[in-house]
């Protein structure tokens, strides 16, 4: 009996304890995929690598209000957020930044990608795709060649900022492995992303336009992001006035005219595809999907651009007006008839300012009077784009138009092509030019035409330049369609870096147009709002400092 | 509606149960009475307990303190003739003792004491005797819980036990309103700011520790994270604090535990208790906001400031004073627009206890109504203020099947209704920290809710007017028990068994409703025009499972008692458990304990045990789940000592003790849900389109890097104790030392190089070292019948972080290596810089200027810049000391106690900015503080500026211009009571009827005393004030 009881108790404490160790589930989590799940041998479709390499594009750099709500063009003397509080932008612009706060300090994020990228290009080999392209081009080797453009862009990306960085190769790195490694020179990060478009390009698919496959790099992007590759290699900041003159990390050692002719053909390849034109009519690039564009970050269609920038004073909270292009932004853009303001010739009135100006300049700026969902903005003193008061509104009298689409008798906004245009053939264009001109003696023909090409689709009549125009008169010349023709489009910010004038040019104070209504009209008035502050180590950014602090090899930018 | 009916009903139906059960006993209770009740003229007394019970055994001594008597089964005792006339002490351990002149009284009630002191203690899954404890374990029984009128008991709990910190965080408890969603796998987010989404506490008001660590609460015996019980029904709490007590719960022993018995059925005629109490809560502090024409003068202040344009004319200042236009210069205080100062609290309980010698059982239920502090609007025919509803039963009935053999079946369930105004309590909190009074009128002329284009939603709306929010909770427990005592087969070797199972769920039920404000402007015709933002919409009925979560647990332990003769006790146990957890989505954790123990014990003199576990946890890598620990204890019983023997007579007990164990933690939320292995997957909604059609693919993302060496951590605790009791005792001290080591703590690593391109997940790094005294003692002593007694208990912790991987830090003062755990890092601050003499001269942050009247952060390695070198430990340093002391009496009838808690050695930095990070928000009182020219002596806040700045802002760089003591000594509680003479309730039918008051956070005395020492953060509901009225009979 009692042996029974015994028995009895062990054998339901046997079975409870065995119940428990049975599970209806998975051991471990299948949701969790493995490796060899996402690059899964069977899979011909390649579904799951191309979700992975899909994470990869979300790293692309993005335009737009993207550093603290604004646009990095807000940073430069073009233009300054209207926030009112210190924003992200303002401290780059004024100079208040430490190795440890660097508002556009994007470093980890460019790594992510590149060990993305690193991951798939390892692993793409495994996955049995069936699919090529026309060519031939088998897709693990067009997918493959997708993620190395990818990769050559971020690395761009860290070397526009920072000069020399490190380069991991192909190796994706785990807990274990030594990651403390050391910045490679200026040089090699430019040879290493050079070569990478330079391996890829015959990989790559070939129509841009190819609607299906739309965000997709094409050979043109790759030659395009060699192309800027080699122009800033071949900028005074790094070529010849390297602002640490013997260290290879910050740029070259010496100066080469070499890489000006580097650029250029490399600028020429592109121009040579024959596979883009200039767009007629300037406002509509940035809306539309046409043959300007080389290659774009994916946006989506909405209305983002209006409503962060649009003027305030129409239903607010829908147009938040974040951004007040300058004065000096706005004196840039000269008149319809190719002159300059500054020109005795121009025309320029200065009691209607907005008359008769570069159409670009319209198609840019929002300024007192220009139209907007049918009624003219009024950004006058008290006006209903610039009531005052504590509300987010412009600075300067000025509201950013570029990218938006055509409203101007609309009532309100709908849903608009917003890409992020990170390179177009204008641009192209304009570094062709500039490295052209750098090269020679003195601009030719072809750069002539270069510029002329865009200062006619810009609607200047005439459209043709002063000929013979020294080297100097050219580089201005080019330096200044550049600045109208890409405003806002994060160029200004590194442009004036890399010509090395920034210390001149951001270290300017800011204006603003002050308008009061008055019985007798309108009184304008010039008003300085903001002093840049610009110190000779800000030319580079400084390397995060706890990757410096953490990691023993890694050597700062000099003075930071 | 229906919930309006649901209470009705429940507290009907408490109230029939309960007459019902009265009207049955009292028939057996007069029956009782009658043939108990002496005739006078007897020289015998009876004595009962608090319920009318015969106690037997009380001993009646004379004057002269010589025993002469004692009473029988019936409580009954026929003393000598001699002491007619003469006063006799009654006396019984638990009860006070009481003094009646024989003759007076033929039936004599004792009173239970207030601090009770129980030979045996519940540890971790067993009861021992005191004398045979050799951990640190504290213990509080029901009659102390049950003075805090809140519903967490952990309330009941904070200054009470030794070594047990509770830092009080919120005032009201807060409901899950999000529902479930595949994002509440453990696993879906990968970084090591991934909290571990298996927490299903219902506590959000109070942060605990028990000797710095986050115990593992057990109620009766089985896990779960439930804090919201009424304190009636709990039998006691405990705390053990070493290795030795928690160590079968092996892979989580290094946390201890916080251990919960309810009350269990005991031999007797029924017990029948029932409470019922009111009271009402009120915030202990709110903040204080500016007048509207204070708000705009110092608004305007700061825009001035911040180089800005003054945005108010003297007009302005004038009109908002006025308050000619209220519509368009409101000026309203938004705390007393939508916060009501009175909320009432109210519980019923009802509880049944007794049994045979076959089978015993208690039951209990309870009914808790909380109400919230928001105002609700009479436009309405339904609440939407915050409330909270709780009902519990729990109920347990002992069987003995057999002489050998018994049956425990215990079940538990709790119902949580909670309601909250549609906008979400949280959103109102946080508008009505940063709406400004002039913001906007509550109502405009035509009756439309106020707002503006900034403000487009009218925060008395979003009280009163926005619909609400139902949650409901569900919780099970049912408890199995088996006890097989084969005693025929071999003496003292029984078997035990436990099988449970339990789940919860909750769900949320949406019946928001939006509505549009009206920003009132003159047009330029001067008629006032209405400018609409938002929309209206109807209240939707949504529903949602907010959660839900299911476990199981089973137990099984083998043991053998045996004395052997010459005083040798020997106890051997092997034990094992297992406890599945499934929460939401997840696969189930699964935690398996093989343990074995054996004590030993020589004449109750030495004392030694021995315990191992080997003990396992299922998401770690296979072959290193299970690891093994153990724990050794020893104790010396001095008094049984013959060199002691003499001094027994004031000494009843001197024993040091000792324990070491070597103990773990899994630290679920640093290990990460599967985090050894490599894992791809679904990254959220995160993807890229593709194609013109913008062709959205999901992205799969990796998901952190793998630690394929993760394990659990471990701490090494040592424990040193000391146990005096003195005078009967009337005096007890225990003293406790400790020395506990934690290494292998899951941290991210120091160096994280970015390079690597992922984040670094949590690896087993760190070491900390926790040490510390604490101290407790009572004494209990009576002149007459006046009894009086004080319990009082400190704690005093040291902390500091050995190891973390600190990358190199260039100088000592920037080094958190060697530093308290947790310690503030930030710039020293020196005052406020006074002049612009000062201003150009001073060091700066990051190159912003600064201005007189900003802060003067200190420039520790002298560089001529503020930057990170610069940084170091600020605010409190030193080990923290917390202490609770009660004091109370009883004397005929009247009953009162007090806890004076506090805590020496805290600060904590203040948050709150001058009109918040972006510049818009709300203004209060201490701004009025600033610096200024003419105040620069006085101020005592920076100058105003508008938005976020660098140098000022508390939440952008710590500095120690912020750093605030939280020291503070509160009148915690206070229980003051009257018991009506037995004579009188027998003759109502009751046994006994107590009438209270008790009250919570009455009166605290803090140095910085704008803010709540305890709640920093004027966003968090706030502490409550709870005065409490109640009666409480029994049968």
């Amino acid at each position: 009996m009692k042996n029974i009881h015994l028995l009895w108790l062990a054998l339901a404490t046997y079975i409870l304890l065995q119940q428990s160790c049975k599970s209806d589930l998975e051991v471990e989590p299948l949701e969790l995929q493995t490796l060899d799940q996402v690059f899964d041998t069977n899979d011909s479709a390649g579904v799951n690598a191309n979700r992975f390499l899909a994470n990869c594009y979300r790293y692309l750099p993005a335009l737009g209000n993207r550093v603290g709500g604004d646009f990095l063009d807000a940073a430069s003397d073009d233009g300054m957020s209207s926030n009112p509080t210190n924003t992200s932008v303002e401290q780059l612009a004024t100079g208040t930044y430490t190795a440890d706060s660097y508002q556009d300090n994007l470093w980890a994020s460019w790594y992510t990608g590149i060990r993305i990228a690193n991951i798939f290009i390892q692993n793409i080999d495994r996955v049995p795709l069936k699919g090529k392209l026309e060519n031939g081009t088998p897709f693990n080797r067009v997918w493959k060649a997708e993620a190395r453009f990818l990769r050559a862009m971020f690395y761009f990306e860290l070397v526009k900022r920072h000069g020399g960085v490190p380069l991991l190769g192909d190796r994706v790195y785990q807990l274990n492995d030594n990651i403390e490694l050391p910045r490679e020179t200026f040089e090699n990060c430019i040879d290493y992303i050079v070569s990478e478009c330079d391996a890829i390009q015959d990989s790559l698919r070939i129509d841009p336009f190819f609607l299906p496959d739309f965000g997709r790099p094409t050979k043109a992007a790759a030659l395009a992001l060699k192309s800027r590759t080699l122009l800033y290699a071949a900028s005074p900041l790094f070529n010849g006035e390297n602002i640490a003159p013997e260290n290879p990390l910050t740029g070259y050692t010496d100066y080469s005219t070499a890489r000006w002719q580097a650029a250029e053909l490399a600028a020429k390849a592109v121009m040579d595809l024959n596979q883009f034109a200039l767009q007629d009519e300037f406002k509509n690039i940035f809306i539309t999907r046409n043959t300007e564009r080389i290659f774009s970050k994916q946006g989506g269609n909405n209305t983002s651009v209006e409503n962060n920038n649009g003027p305030v004073g129409y239903a607010s909270g829908i147009n938040n007006g974040r951004t007040s292009p300058t004065q000096e932004l706005v004196d840039a853009f000269g008149m319809i008839n190719g002159l300059p303001i500054s020109d005795a010739n121009s025309g320029y009135n200065e009691d209607d300012p907005y008359a008769n100006r570069d159409l670009r300049f319209y198609a840019t700026i929002f300024y007192h009077g220009s139209n907007w969902l049918s009624r003219p903005v009024e950004t006058v003193e008290g006006g209903a784009d610039k009531p005052g008061g504590v509300k987010q509104q412009t600075k300067t009298g000025y509201y950013l138009r570029k990218f938006m689409g055509d409203f101007e008798s609309a009532s309100n906004y709908s849903n608009l092509n917003h890409d992020h245009i990170l390179f177009r053939y204008a641009e192209i264009l304009l570094n062709y030019a500039e490295a052209r001109n750098e090269r020679l003696a003195a601009p030719d023909l072809s750069v002539y035409q270069a510029i002329e090409k865009i200062r006619e689709r810009a609607g200047l009549t005439p459209y043709q330049l002063k000929t013979g125009l020294t080297k100097n008169q050219m580089r201005e010349l080019i330096h200044q369609e550049r600045r109208k023709e890409l405003a806002f489009e994060e160029h200004r910010f590194y442009d004036v870096r890399r010509w090395k004038t920034a210390e001149k040019e951001f270290n300017k104070e800011l204006h603003a147009m002050v308008i009061y209504q008055t019985g007798a009209g309108l009184i304008r008035q010039e008003t300085p709002v903001m002093q840049m502050n610009f110190e000779q180590k800000m030319y580079l950014a400084p390397i995060p400092f706890n990757e410096v602090i953490k990691n023993p090899q890694m050597d700062q930018n000099p003075q930071w | 509606m229906s919930n309006h009916y649901i209470k009705v009903s429940a507290i009907g139906m408490l109230l029939i149960f309960f007459m019902n059960v009265s009207w049955g006993y009292t028939h057996n209770k007069y029956e009782l009475l009658g043939y108990l009740l002496p005739d006078k003229s007897d020289e015998s007394i009876t004595v009962l307990d608090e319920y009318g019970h015969p106690i037997q055994q009380a001993k009646i001594y004379s004057q002269q303190n010589e025993e002469v008597g004692m009473t029988d089964q019936q409580g009954q005792v026929i003393l000598a003739s001699r002491l007619s006339g003469n006063q006799i002490i009654i006396k019984h351990p638990g009860y006070y003792p009481k003094i009646v002149k024989l003759g007076d009284l033929s039936v004599v009630t004792l009173t239970p004491q207030h601090l009770e002191n129980r030979d045996t203690i519940d540890v971790l899954h067993d009861k021992r005797s005191k004398n045979e404890l050799l951990g640190a374990v504290d213990i509080v029984y029901s009659k102390q819980l049950s003075t805090t009128p809140t519903p967490l008991y952990l309330n009941a709990l904070t200054g009470r036990l030794a070594g047990f910190y509770t830092q009080e965080v919120n005032g009201f408890r807060s409901a899950r309103s999000a529902a479930i969603t595949s994002l509440d796998l453990a696993g879906s987010l990968p970084t090591s700011a991934t909290k571990y989404s298996s927490n299903l506490s219902d506590n959000s008001e109070i942060n605990f520790q028990l000797r710095g660590q986050n115990p593992v609460t057990i109620i009766d015996g089985v896990q779960r994270e439930i804090y919201s019980i009424d304190p009636e029904n709990i039998e006691s709490i405990s705390v053990a604090k070493d290795a030795l007590s928690a160590i079968l719960l092996g892979q989580r022993s290094s946390r201890g535990v916080l251990q919960i018995t309810t009350k269990k059925g005991a031999i007797g005629p029924p017990r029948i208790s029932f409470t019922a109490q009111t009271g009402f809560q009120q915030a202990v502090k709110t903040p204080e906001p500016l007048q509207a024409y204070q708000f705009a003068y110092l608004y305007n202040e700061a825009l001035s400031n911040s180089g800005r344009q003054p945005v108010y004319s003297q007009e302005d200042f004038a009109a908002f004073k006025d308050g000619s236009n209220p519509i368009m210069f409101p000026n309203v205080n938004w705390y007393e627009a939508v916060l009501r100062e009175k909320n009432p609290i109210s519980k019923y309980n009802l509880g049944v206890n007794g049994g045979t010698k076959n089978a015993r059982y208690a039951l209990s239920l309870s009914y808790l109504k909380q109400d919230g502090m928001f105002n609700s609007s009479d436009e309405f025919d339904y609440e939407t203020n915050l409330t909270q509803n709780r009902y519990l039963i729990n109920s347990s009935i002992d069987v003995d099947v057999t002489t050998d053999f018994t049956i425990g079946l215990q079940f538990f369930g709790r119902i949580q209704d909670g309601r909250q105004p549609g906008s979400g309590t949280q959103n109102i909190l946080n508008s009505l920290y940063t709406t400004p009074n002039n913001a906007y009128p509550i109502f405009n002329t035509d009756g439309s809710y106020g707002g503006s284009s900034v403000y487009r939603s009218n925060l008395y709306q979003q009280a009163t007017g926005s619909g609400y929010l139902l949650d409901n909770t569900r919780d099970l427990l049912a408890n199995l028990d088996f006890n097989y005592n084969f005693d025929k087969l071999l003496p003292g070797l029984y078997a035990k068994g436990k099988v449970n199972v339990s789940a919860s769920s909750s769900s949320l039920i949406d019946r928001s409703r939006q509505q549009p404000v009206f920003d009132a402007r003159y047009n330029e015709q001067g008629e006032i025009v209405y400018f609409r933002y938002g929309d209206i919409t109807d209240q939707p009925n949504s529903f949602a499972t907010t959660s839900t979560a299911n476990f199981f647990y089973v137990q099984g332990a083998l043991g053998y008692d045996k004395e052997i003769q010459g005083g040798h006790q020997v106890k051997t146990k092997v034990f094992l458990d297992r406890q599945t957890s499934n929460y939401q989505f997840d696969l189930p954790s699964i935690y398996t304990n093989f343990a074995a123990s054996g004590s030993y014990a020589f004449q109750d003199k030495y004392f030694g045990e021995l315990a191992l576990n080997y003990s396992g946890f299922n998401r770690f890598q296979p072959k290193s789940r299970y690891g093994l620990f153990y724990a050794v204890g020893l104790g010396w019983e001095l008094t049984k000592e013959n060199f002691l023997k003499e001094q027994t007579d004031w000494l009843d007990g001197l024993k040091i003790r000792a324990t070491y164990g070597k103990t773990g933690n899994t630290n679920e939320g640093g290990l990460g849900y599967y985090s050894w292995r490599a894992s791809y997957g679904q990254d959220g909604n995160n993807g890229y389109e593709f194609g013109s059609e913008y062709a959205y693919i999901n992205s799969i993302v990796e998901k952190g890097l793998a630690n394929v060496d993760a394990t659990w951590e471990k701490g090494n605790k040592f424990n040193l104790g000391l146990d005096i009791s003195l005078w009967n005792s009337m005096f007890k001290l225990t003293a406790e030392y400790y020395h506990d080591t934690y290494s292998d703590l899951l941290q991210q690593r120091g160096s994280t190089i970015e390079l690597i391109g992922i984040g670094y997940p949590a690896e087993n790094i760190g070491k900390n070292s926790y040490q510390g005294q604490e101290l407790t003692l009572t004494y209990q002593n009576h002149w007459g019948n006046f009894n009086y007694f004080l319990s009082a208990n400190a704690s005093r912790m040291r902390t500091e972080v050995l190891y973390m991987n600190e990358v190199f830090q260039k100088y000592d003062w920037n080094r958190r290596t060697g530093m308290p755990v947790g310690q503030t890092f930030g710039y020293q601050a020196d005052g406020l810089i006074q002049n612009q003499l000062e201003a150009q001269d001073a060091p700066l942050l990051g190159g912003n200027i600064v201005h007189p009247g900003d802060v003067r952060l200190v420039d520790i390695n002298g560089d001529g810049v503020i930057n990170i070198y610069d940084q170091t430990a600020i605010g409190n340093t030193k080990p923290i000391i917390f202490y609770g002391a009660t004091l109370g009496f009883n004397f005929y009838g009247f009953d009162f106690n007090i806890l004076l808690q506090g805590v020496k050695n805290r600060t904590y930095q203040q948050t709150d900015y001058s009109f918040g990070s972006n510049g818009e928000s709300q203004g209060f009182t201490y701004l009025l503080d600033r610096w200024t020219p003419e105040t620069s002596a006085t101020a005592r806040y920076p100058r105003l500026t508008l938005g976020a700045d660098p140098t000022n802002t508390p939440y952008l760089n710590n500095s120690s211009f912020w750093t605030r003591s939280g020291e503070y000594i509160r009148i915690r509680n206070i229980d003051i009571g009257y018991s009506l003479p037995f004579a009188l309730t027998k003759k109502i039918g009751l046994s006994a009827l107590r009438i209270f008051a008790n009250a919570q956070n009455l009166f605290t005395i803090t140095p910085y005393d704008r803010l709540d020492p305890e709640i920093n953060g004027n966003t968090n509901y706030p502490l409550q004030r709870v005065i409490n009225f109640g009666v409480n009979i029994k049968l």
